[in-house]
């Protein structure tokens, strides 16, 4: 029960009471259809308003604020009581009556008279609470994330409102907050839980004003923006308790209209109608309340069923990362000791076995470690399902999503950047790739458009495709478009893969009209960019008719790459190996010069140009005959060009490290590696590499000696 | 206070622990507080296409840093590296928020000693032929001047260091 002393209720009790005499002397002289006895009463509940504090269980609150709508209604409307508005306010005075008496003797309150809480009074505003009922299990999935995520975003309204308490002006903490109740409310839109999505944008609202210095924070405010996550926080938890499978499809009365209308007058600069700290059933010191509060019947929230999230540990991510790399300096250290001459001298053969044993576990703790990071794509991938669902009914198109491979598994860091580039293709998928369907059947295809989203293991890294059977690109538009916008000249001959990897120029889009979806959120090119921070790579198929495909390719994980190390004049490089195709050593006649300066080698019967890495680093490569050295050609974009190397040194797995500050602004290097014998390797970003200007040295042996 | 009334912006040293070190004949200090550690030399890795006096990177137990060379920075004579040769390891402000550790190689290092303001002097204005903007101050002590560096703008400057720039870099920083 509530908490409230006895020595201090007891006299606002007796009072209140006392005016409900008052208050049933007046009832029974009102008639409908006259006006004798409204301002009497108007002025006995402004009475009862002012005594009502949070010390009272929130039922006679509730009570005092239902007879406050009624009167309203009457005052602003006709002014006269109807048959219905007298029988409404009998009820009540009986209720109230006896409420406040069951509170003094401390006997149970009465039932809340069930009228009141079917919204069929005259004041169907006036209940405070709204129902929701739950899509289950149609939507268990979205609405399982969506608690999961609930749960988080109001932690950090909770923890940001005690940061407010202390330092009422803190700015990211207020945009912290607002931005939870803004992803809030688009959470619950989405799944069109209208009463909290109406409650999370009011509050959005309120902070909004505040971030705008319209309004100041006051403790007012804070115990607004406390009730508010905590009528919040009652709907999410008892959506958790449903969607474990009780008492599913019992609708979920949530308390907002109180917080909502207080959130409203405090916007409109006036002082709200409550007590401060008297909020709402679910605010804090009176939830207990909500046992003897219109549904009785309901279970009182649990936490301990409802916070455990069946035996998953969240840490925090910097620990994970701080966990992988300590195993990967454990790899390196494990090398340095097998590979220490001294060691190797031991022909003891227990020795021999302690070392095998030692490399099983540390192969095993590290693929552990890895693992830990690891998370199916199926969550992401479900997104998508919702998204395309949605643009589908807007756009008037028919479109299935067909989904494979949910279960392969990324770095989660790559996962939660994956979401906006994936959400922009799907989108431009549905929006500029599936025809009308009346388009599609006059070209004799299935109306219904078809999207597939696959992700699938491949060379070591990722792959995802979405794949649509639309129109295909448009050639002849993009070229057009990039003729006009300067990109190109119209009469150079382009492939179909340059021509088509033109939309991802900042601000190309050939969308005869650019709808809602498309004009907002991120263009492609911040896609590309996006999917290449991830040292990934995107490339795009079309085919006129029949639909363009989106091909990404990622690594597994961010922490580790797979590289090829190779040494020039001296010093080692590491190239990643997804952007290296092939290597070999070239033949004598393989390797031809033009204009005495640039070389071109054959490969596979392809004239490819020709780069001597050691140009590029300042370093002269020992391999001045292109048949000393080895030739690695590597991709990037649509080129791949060879780079000459003096040898290949071996392949290895190595922990990527950062450069630190200082090499913040050169991006030749990815990062660098510690190498199995201690030493640092640094690691090359080819695209970076291929895409600075090249200057060769005359080739003859006495120019290259000559530095860059 | 000897505070040089013609600059009077510039933030003098303030008294404390300082490490005193040695490039050639001239000796230097820094604030205590920012070293982290003393390392002897060990293997750095160059990286390509960065000022001469950027030696590259090491292997820090586990953490690339880049390291420095201070002798390269102040356009000082080389030398070849000796047996008192060492790594200063500083810890400094990084511009993206948090900090970052880097190297500085020194000839030697010499004691941590105590300065109190009287034995602290601004740094005196030569009119642009020495570059100052590095100089925290200037201190006398044992009969000897010490040079107080600002260890973290000397790193966060060659932290901006862009490859664009390098090419002019290269040219200005090149002893004739």
């Amino acid at each position: 029960m509530h908490t409230g002393s006895p020595s201090k209720t007891v006299p606002i009790l007796s009072k209140m009471a006392e005016i409900m005499g008052h208050v049933g002397e007046e009832l029974a002289f009102v008639a409908p259809d006259e006006d004798a006895g409204l301002l009497p009463l108007n002025r006995f509940v402004m009475d009862l308003e002012e005594l009502v504090d949070g010390d009272l269980p929130h039922s006679v609150y509730a009570g005092v604020k239902l007879a406050r709508g009624w009167l309203d209604q009457i005052l602003d409307g006709s002014g006269r009581f109807t048959e219905e508005s007298i029988r409404n306010f009998n009820v009540w005075h009986a209720w109230m009556t006896s409420a406040l008496l069951s509170l003094e003797n401390a006997t149970p309150m009465p039932t809340w008279p069930r009228a009141w809480t079917e919204n069929s009074g005259p004041a169907p505003e006036t209940p405070s609470n709204e129902a929701i009922s739950l899509k289950l299990p149609e939507e268990a999935t979205f609405l399982s994330e969506f608690h999961s995520e609930s749960l988080e975003l109001l932690q950090s309204v909770e923890q940001g409102v005690l940061v407010l308490e202390e330092n009422p002006s803190d700015i990211p903490t207020i945009n912290s907050i607002f931005r939870a109740f803004h992803t809030f409310k688009g959470g619950a839109g989405f799944l069109q839980l209208e009463a909290v999505r109406n409650l999370a944008h009011e509050l959005e609202s309120l902070l909004d004003a505040v971030r705008r210095s319209e309004l100041l924070i006051t403790s007012e405010i804070i115990e607004l923006i406390l009730s508010g996550a905590d009528a919040l926080g009652y709907f999410t938890r008892e959506m958790g308790i449903q969607l474990q499978g009780k008492n599913s499809g019992t609708p979920i009365l949530v308390p907002t209209r109180g917080i909502i209308d207080r959130v409203r007058s405090i916007l409109r600069g006036e002082p709200s109608g409550a007590p401060a700290h008297n909020a709402e059933p679910t605010s804090r010191g009176s939830r207990a309340s909500l046992s003897d509060s219109p549904k009785p019947s309901r279970e009182p929230p649990t936490s301990t069923a409802t916070d455990s999230s069946s035996g998953f540990v969240k840490l925090d991510t910097t620990k994970l990362d701080s966990l992988v790399d300590l195993v990967g300096e454990l790899v390196i250290a494990q090398s340095m000791v097998i590979q220490n001459p001294d060691v190797q001298k031991i022909t003891s053969l227990q020795l021999v076995r302690c070392l095998r044993q030692l490399s099983r576990i540390t192969t095993e703790l590290q693929r552990n470690a890895m693992s830990l990071r690891m998370v199916p794509i199926r969550k992401l991938f479900h997104k998508m399902t919702r998204l395309v669902r949605d643009l589908a009914a807007q756009q008037e198109k028919q479109v299935q999503l067909v989904l494979e491979g949910e279960d392969t598994e990324l770095d989660r860091n790559i996962v939660e950047k994956l979401g906006d580039p994936l959400v922009h293709m799907i989108r431009n998928a549905v929006d500029h790739g599936l025809e009308d369907p009346a388009v599609r059947a006059a070209n004799g295809k299935a109306e219904r458009g078809t999207i597939r989203l696959a992700a699938a293991h491949q060379r070591g890294g990722i792959v995802i495709r979405v794949q649509d059977d639309g129109g295909g690109l448009d050639r002849e538009r993009i070229l057009a478009k990039a003729v006009s916008r300067g990109l190109v000249n119209a009469d150079t001959n382009l492939s179909d893969s340059e021509i088509f990897s033109m939309i991802f120029q900042p601000g190309f889009s050939t969308a005869e009209n650019v709808t809602d979806l498309s004009g907002r959120g991120v263009g492609m090119d911040v896609a590309r960019q996006n999917i290449e921070s991830l040292r990934g790579k995107i490339e795009i198929q079309s085919h006129p008719g029949e639909g363009t495909t989106f091909t990404i390719l990622l690594p597994l994980t961010l922490a580790i790459i797979d590289g090829l190390l190779v040494g020039v004049g001296g010093d080692r490089y590491i190239i990643p190996t997804l952007s290296v195709r092939e290597s070999f050593r070239p033949s004598p006649g393989m390797v031809t010069t033009i204009h005495g300066r640039g070389e071109v080698v054959s490969v596979r019967g392809k004239q490819t140009p020709l780069l001597r890495l050691g140009h590029y680093l300042g370093a002269t490569g020992e391999a001045i005959n292109p048949e000393d050295g080895i030739i690695v050609v590597v991709e990037s974009g649509d080129s791949a060009p060879g780079l000459l190397v003096d040898q290949l040194l071996g392949k290895q797995e190595v922990v990527i490290k950062s450069l630190g500050s200082a090499f913040e602004k050169q991006s030749l290097m990815a990062g660098g590696a510690v190498l199995g014998d201690g030493w640092v390797g640094l690691i090359l970003d080819v695209d970076t590499l291929v895409r600075m200007p090249y200057q060769p040295q005359a080739v003859t042996p006495a120019a290259s000696v000559a530095t860059l | 206070m000897n505070l040089n009334p013609s600059n009077p912006t510039q933030p003098a040293a303030k008294a404390g622990r300082y490490l005193t070190f040695t490039l050639g004949e001239e000796s230097y200090g820094l604030p205590v507080l920012k070293v982290r550690e003393i390392i002897r030399l060990c293997p750095i890795t160059s990286v390509p296409r960065m000022p001469p006096h950027v030696k590259g990177v090491i292997n820090l137990r586990g953490t690339v840093i880049p390291v420095f060379d201070l002798r390269g920075k102040f356009q000082l004579a080389t030398t070849n590296y000796g047996e008192r040769t060492c790594i200063i390891v500083v810890q400094v402000a990084s511009p993206s928020g948090g900090s970052t550790l880097m190297g500085a190689i020194v000839d030697a290092v010499e004691e941590v000693v105590q300065l109190t303001d009287a034995e602290l002097e601004a740094t005196p204005d030569f009119g642009g032929a020495p570059d100052t903007q590095y100089i925290l101050g200037l201190s006398t002590i044992n009969g000897g001047v010490k040079t107080l560096l600002n260890i973290e703008k000397i790193f966060l400057e060659d932290g901006c260091v862009s490859l664009n720039a390098m090419s002019k870099q290269n040219d200005s920083i090149q002893p004739e």
